[in-house]
This record gives C-alpha cells, sequence and structure tokens, in this order.
C-alpha cells in the first residue's frame, strides 16, 4: 500500500509539472538518462494473423532516448511554437496504477490516462492511453527508465500528438 | 453553376477562397479530379507477397489492395455487392479471400464472388456471382508505387505523371536502387481542406524558415540559418522550384539531403556514396537534385519530402477535414540500420508528434475554417511570389522557378486543378497538351539567366 501511494503521488506531481507546461522541470525531475520513450503504431489485424507485436525496431510515433526527448522538451521552450501562443490547456487523469517490484528499487507499473486537451476558442481533444513504465527508486523520487505508450485510436482524431504522457 | 474562371486567375497567380470552402466546388472535385485522377494505393514493399492485402482511400472510397497469385495487383471498393457492407476491416494481412461479416458472401483475392452461404438451397443456383464481384479500379505502379484509377479514359500513369518521371526517376527508381515504403502508416483526422497541405508541399519554401523557427533552431545544421527569415540568406542561389503538365511539383534545396535529420551518419554517407553513379547515369543536373531537399506533391493529394523522407496521403473527407496517412520513404539498397535510423527521424520530425509537423496543423485548419464568414470567403488567396522569374529551362523538364522560396509550385498545381475542373472529359484536358504553360510568357528567363551567370548550370 505504501509503494502504491508514493507511486500514485509521484504521478499525480508528474501531471501537475505538465499541466503547468513546466516541461524542463518535469523532464529532469521524471525521466532517467536511460529513457526508452516509446508510442508503438499498432495496426487492426485480424485475429488469426500471427505476425509479431511491434518492436522498437518499427514504425513509432515517439521512439526516443533521453537526448532526442530533451530535444523536444527545447523546442517547447523556444518561444517560437505559435500554436502554443496563447499555450493550450491540458489536463491528466491518471487512473488503474498498479506497480510491481521487479528488482531492488525497481519496479514495472501500469497506469491508464485520459488526456484532455483545449486550445484556441472551442478546439477540444480527447486521448486515452495505455502506460506501461519501468523505473527506479532514486534518492529524489522515482525515475522512469523505460515508458511504453499504447495510444487507444487508431486514427489520432487531434492536429498532433505533441503532449508529453 | 461554378466559375472556374473566378475560381483561379493564372495571370496574377491568385485563387478564390472558395475553393477551401464551397461544397459545390468539392463534390467538383470528386467528380473531376478524384474520379479521373491516379491516386496513390501503397507500395508493393508494404505487400510483398501472393495474398497480401492492405485496405486504404481513394478520396472517400474504400478499397482493397491486392498482391495476385501471379504477381501482379488488384484493387477493388472494400464494399459487399450484397447489402453494401465494408467486407474487410483490417489494415493489412494475407488472405486468400474476403468474407463479409453480414450474411458471408466470400470474395477472392481479385475481387470475384467466390461463394456464398446456402447458394443451392435458398438461391437456387439462379445467382449470377459472375457479374457481382466487387467494382474493380485501374492498377497500375512506377518504380513500385502502385496507384489506382476510376477512369477508363485516364492516360496510363507513366503519362499522367509525365515529366514529373524526369525528376522521380533520380530518387525513385534510379542508379542507387530507387526507394520503398516503410508502413505501418500514422493516420490523423485534420480540419482542413485538402489543398492546404497539398499546396504546403508542393510549393512552400517560405514557410519553413517562420512556421519552423523553433524546431530549426533546436536542429541546427543547414537549415538553421533559416530560422526567422534572415534578410541576408541568398536565396535564389540555394535551390529551384520545378512543375509540370498535370499539376506534379516540388521545391528543392541544394545540398540539404539529410538536413532535417539529427542522426544522420549512415544516410549522408548512403548519398555519398551513390552520387558518382547518379552523376554518370543521370548527369550533374540530377545528381544536384539527388543530393538536396526536396518538398512535393503529386497531383492530386500525395505529398513526400525527399532527404527528410516522410510521405503523405491526404484523404479527404468532405471539404473541411482530411485523413492524414504517413509513410517513410527509405532507400531500398541501405542496410537494415540505415533505415531504421531514417524512419526514427522522419516520424520524429513530421509524424504525428513531429518536431516540425505539429507546427502546420493550426495553419492547415485555419485557412479553411476562416471562410466559414461570408465576407472572408469573398476574398481572395495570392500565389503571386516569383511570377515572372520562372520560365522553360533549357535542361529540366516543366517549368522551373529561379528560387526554392517563391510560388511557382502553387502556379502550376492550380493550373491543372482548374483545367481538371473545366475538362468534360480526358480528351479536353489532352487538347491542351501542347499549350499547357503558356501562362508562363517568360519564355527567355533560363536562357538569358544562364548567359549572364555562364559559372552556374541553372
Amino acid at each position: 500500500m505504501e509503494l502504491h501511494h508514493a507511486i500514485s503521488s509521484h504521478y499525480v506531481m508528474e501531471a501537475r509539472l505538465l499541466q503547468d507546461l513546466q516541461y524542463r522541470e518535469w523532464f529532469d525531475t521524471v525521466i532517467a538518462e536511460d529513457i526508452h520513450y516509446w508510442m508503438p503504431i499498432f495496426e487492426q489485424r485480424y485475429v488469426r494473423d500471427r505476425r509479431a507485436e511491434p518492436t522498437p525496431n518499427d514504425a513509432a510515433i515517439f521512439n526516443d532516448n533521453y537526448e532526442e526527448l530533451s530535444q523536444r522538451v527545447d523546442r517547447l521552450l523556444t518561444g517560437q511554437v505559435w500554436m502554443e501562443d496563447p499555450p493550450s490547456r491540458i489536463r491528466y487523469f491518471v487512473t488503474n496504477v498498479e506497480a510491481y517490484e521487479t528488482a531492488p528499487d525497481e519496479f514495472e507499473v501500469f497506469s491508464n490516462v485520459l488526456v484532455h486537451r483545449n486550445r484556441r476558442q472551442t478546439e477540444v481533444y480527447v486521448h486515452t492511453l495505455g502506460r506501461e513504465d519501468k523505473m527506479r527508486k532514486t534518492d529524489e523520487g522515482f525515475k522512469v527508465f523505460s515508458r511504453k505508450i499504447i495510444h487507444d485510436a487508431r486514427v489520432v482524431q487531434d492536429k498532433n500528438l505533441y503532449f508529453f504522457a | 453553376m461554378i466559375d472556374t474562371a473566378e475560381l483561379v486567375d493564372n495571370a496574377t497567380g491568385s485563387q478564390s477562397r472558395k475553393v477551401f470552402w464551397d461544397k459545390d466546388v468539392y463534390q467538383l472535385e470528386l467528380e473531376r479530379i478524384f474520379s479521373r485522377c491516379w491516386l496513390f494505393l501503397g507500395h508493393e514493399s508494404s505487400i510483398p507477397k501472393p495474398g497480401d492485402f492492405l485496405t486504404t482511400f481513394m478520396a472517400e472510397d474504400r478499397v482493397i489492395l491486392s498482391h495476385q497469385a501471379d504477381g501482379s495487383y488488384k484493387a477493388f471498393i472494400n464494399s459487399c455487392t450484397h447489402r453494401g457492407n465494408q467486407v474487410c476491416h483490417a489494415d493489412s494481412g494475407n488472405a486468400k479471400a474476403f468474407v463479409c461479416n453480414y450474411h458471408g458472401w466470400v470474395f477472392g483475392q481479385d475481387g470475384a464472388l467466390v461463394d456464398v452461404p446456402m447458394e443451392a438451397r435458398c438461391y437456387h443456383n439462379n445467382l449470377e456471382k459472375s457479374e457481382l464481384g466487387l467494382k474493380q479500379v485501374r492498377v497500375e505502379s512506377y518504380k513500385g508505387f502502385i496507384f489506382g484509377c476510376h477512369d477508363p479514359e485516364a492516360p496510363p500513369l507513366q503519362e499522367y505523371l509525365g515529366d514529373f518521371c524526369w525528376y522521380l526517376d533520380t530518387i525513385w527508381g534510379g542508379p542507387d536502387g530507387g526507394m520503398e515504403l516503410l508502413g505501418p502508416p500514422m493516420k490523423s483526422l485534420l480540419s482542413c481542406n485538402w489543398k492546404v497541405p497539398t499546396e504546403n508541399f508542393v510549393g512552400d519554401g517560405y514557410h519553413v524558415g517562420w512556421t519552423h523557427a523553433a524546431a530549426l533552431q533546436m536542429i541546427g545544421g543547414e537549415l538553421a540559418a533559416l530560422s526567422g527569415n534572415r534578410a541576408d540568406m541568398p536565396f535564389d542561389d540555394l535551390g529551384l522550384q520545378f512543375t509540370t503538365r498535370h499539376g506534379h511539383g516540388f521545391g528543392v534545396i541544394d545540398n540539404a539531403a539529410t538536413a532535417i535529420h539529427v542522426n544522420r551518419e549512415g544516410y549522408q554517407k548512403f548519398l555519398e556514396d551513390n552520387r558518382g553513379k547518379v552523376r554518370e547515369e543521370l548527369g550533374p543536373e540530377r545528381e544536384r537534385l539527388y543530393m538536396g531537399h526536396w518538398n512535393s506533391s503529386i497531383f492530386p493529394n500525395c505529398s513526400f519530402l525527399y532527404g527528410t523522407n516522410t510521405f503523405k496521403i491526404w484523404h479527404p473527407r468532405g471539404p473541411h477535414e482530411i485523413e492524414v496517412w504517413t509513410y517513410t520513404l527509405v532507400p531500398r539498397n541501405a542496410d537494415d540500420e540505415t533505415k531504421r535510423s531514417i524512419q526514427r527521424e522522419a516520424i520524429r520530425s513530421f509524424g504525428t508528434a513531429g518536431t516540425l509537423e505539429s507546427d502546420d496543423g493550426e495553419n492547415m485548419s485555419s485557412a479553411t475554417y476562416v471562410n466559414q464568414g461570408r465576407i472572408t470567403r469573398q476574398g481572395r488567396l495570392n500565389s503571386s511570389m516569383g511570377v515572372q522569374r520562372e520560365g522553360p529551362h533549357p535542361v529540366y523538364p516543366g517549368i522551373v522557378g529561379v528560387s526554392f522560396i517563391g510560388e511557382t509550385s502553387y502556379r502550376g498545381f492550380y493550373r491543372f486543378w482548374q483545367e481538371m475542373l473545366e475538362a468534360p472529359d480526358w480528351a479536353a484536358v489532352h487538347a491542351n497538351d501542347d499549350n499547357w504553360d503558356e501562362m508562363w510568357t517568360n519564355r527567355n528567363f533560363w536562357p538569358d539567366r544562364m548567359a549572364s551567370n555562364p559559372d552556374t548550370s541553372a
């Protein structure tokens, strides 16, 4: 229970940093240097189809290491991303947190994430994600070193997926 | 009645805003463009074996593209000939037959109706199955890229690509072995008219420095200097712009093929290793293109960036929405690691979460939706940049503009768009074959320019 509470609180803090547009703080606080940040593309396939699930060698919307994820943060902080000026509003609803200790101070954590984005006057976008994290406990808290994000929609109903989850 | 002369004014390079908004214009596009032109379906590399199939769209029509037992490709409308249900719901796979979920009618790899449940007991063997196959689409491929067309009068694909083949041969089937596509595609909806992204890819070098200022700074390298449209850049010496008979066109930035890629060593080496062969077999003018970065559209709704290697199809969903499909272009002969690296970089910059593509979404949708206002919609759109600084070229086919920042390819795209809307059939289009480019009146632009700049090849 204590572990579950600690990790849930960590996710709430993470969501707050992102909602408050504290991208660099988010990156420095929760992302480990050996991060693999991955959102694979899943095709619609028949049940009888025996092809393997996507791997990090296949097409993926995000497939980033530490440096690459850091560059994505840098872009948002240039002040020249016109779509984010005035900025969008984003809310994260994180539920179904389920944590397992896989090694001393290492955890595998599953969660569901509902992302709600508002921008300009009337634009609304909603995304549901499954998240599979691998994280380790450090002196300051938890750092994620592997994040697999499963986007439930085959056809994304949004202008872009340029947000962190 | 639609006044096509009012919609596009070739002399001044302007279009009515109705082209992005009017439902009647859109219906005419479905009839006279999307039901008559060759539309991109898929690449042979996505369905390499007999039985492999993928499902896609031709404008708003769903189609199945299937690799036949004899190695050819067929495409047919993805709707059962019984009560109209969609037959196949998978994105791709391998199938000997396609079975409709509703009553179980069975269609073969070639779309023929091969079986129906209870044919003897309930149809009493009176069903003319041979007349109930899925509606066929014409299919042809060029260098592995497969296109479909609904119009029996349309010219063959190679003739439709026409002069543009001279350019495509540099990259799609060139001395380096040509290119293929990596999927599965990303798919997303965007609230814009299909022509906004198509015109952006065909000829918009201008927006790059402003729209993508943030990403260019982040990436650094050759294109970082474009960020903010610095006035001291010699834009006329950095590239060219092209348009052709059937509306296909592109802009090229010299020596910048891999510039958008942060991790580019493998791809850059591949290009360096092959440029000698390209020069030898195709000449220095096409070696120049081979090493450059292209932004291109194949009329009507397929676009790609050569170098960055994103490959897009803009499927229209009415006049105010599209479904974007995004593949990655890779050289067939590159090693697996290089192909994977190109795919990652192309998606990171131009995928659904692309560091550059994400900048464009609002440009696309707002240029469409502002026209909801009646007064706004009565205005016009300007694409006059570089008028007269373009013309026929002694080496490059089509019409060539002097800078990659210009609107030559816009003018060529809308010239053909208007021609298609006006023409009642393909015969009327063919009748213009000899004088299609007469709107470009500065016929001596290139001979004069090359005489005064003898050092430049262009």
